[in-house]
């Protein structure tokens, strides 16, 4: 199996149910051959540096994961047919990996993601105090 | 005859931002990056300017190009539109 990176943006116009099982058709097909799912992120919407078959802003989601080529063929298919997928992009990231290297790759990005969430949170924390310690010097009046 | 005095070289040695920094890496996804090594024009800086070594232009350009594609770097034009 091949490490596979696959970026596809959609139309802003969409709602949430089409997202949704648009990103659950792509993994399907890649589960279907045997693949694993290593992440997948949605970056949501953002201002296109150029206008796309006239759509300046795009719903971005990003899919890292291990399969086969055919896979990534059919996936490829699916996404020249469709209308609300404007552009994608797949790119190999590693020739080789297989199941259990998949899997520690999982994990590796879920615990990653964990830290950051919690060092963006205490962050927030700190903020958040100093502001009320403003608020509090201005209300004597 | 006199000769003409050799051009001046704009370098001084400069060195490979991705060769000493192990940790940074080139990712056609990190806008931020790879917006220093790009124009105002949006055009792709040459390598005597900034400094890289061959490689890493070469894997820079394909990192640019990638990102044009996906629309997070324009093609041309400034990027605050």
């Amino acid at each position: 199996m091949r490490r596979y990176e696959t970026i596809y943006i959609l139309r802003p116009t969409l709602g949430e149910e089409q997202i949704n099982t648009l990103i659950d058709n792509t993994t399907k097909i890649i589960q279907s051959d045997n693949g694993l799912i290593i992440e997948s992120d949605k970056w949501g919407i953002k201002k296109l540096a150029y206008p796309i078959k006239k759509e300046i802003l795009g719903y971005y989601v990003l899919c890292d994961f291990a399969g086969t080529p055919e896979a990534v063929a059919e996936i490829e298919r699916k996404f020249r047919i469709d209308d609300s997928v404007l552009r994608y992009l797949t790119v190999k990231t590693a020739d080789v990996i297989t199941t259990e290297e998949a899997e520690t790759a999982t994990a590796e990005l879920a615990t990653r993601k964990a830290a950051a969430k919690q060092a963006s949170a205490t962050e927030q924390e700190d903020d958040l105090e100093d502001e009320s310690d403003d608020d509090s010097d201005s209300i004597e009046d | 005859m006199a000769q003409r005095p050799q051009k001046k070289l704009f370098s001084r040695k400069k060195v490979c931002r991705f060769c000493s920094d192990k940790e940074q890496n080139i990712d056609y996804k990190d806008v931020k990056t790879l917006r220093g090594f790009v124009s105002e024009r949006g055009k792709i800086i040459p390598r005597r300017i900034v400094g890289t070594c061959a490689t890493h232009q070469r894997q820079l350009c394909e990192a640019i190009k990638r990102a044009r594609h996906i629309a997070l770097l324009p093609y041309s034009g400034s990027i605050l539109g």
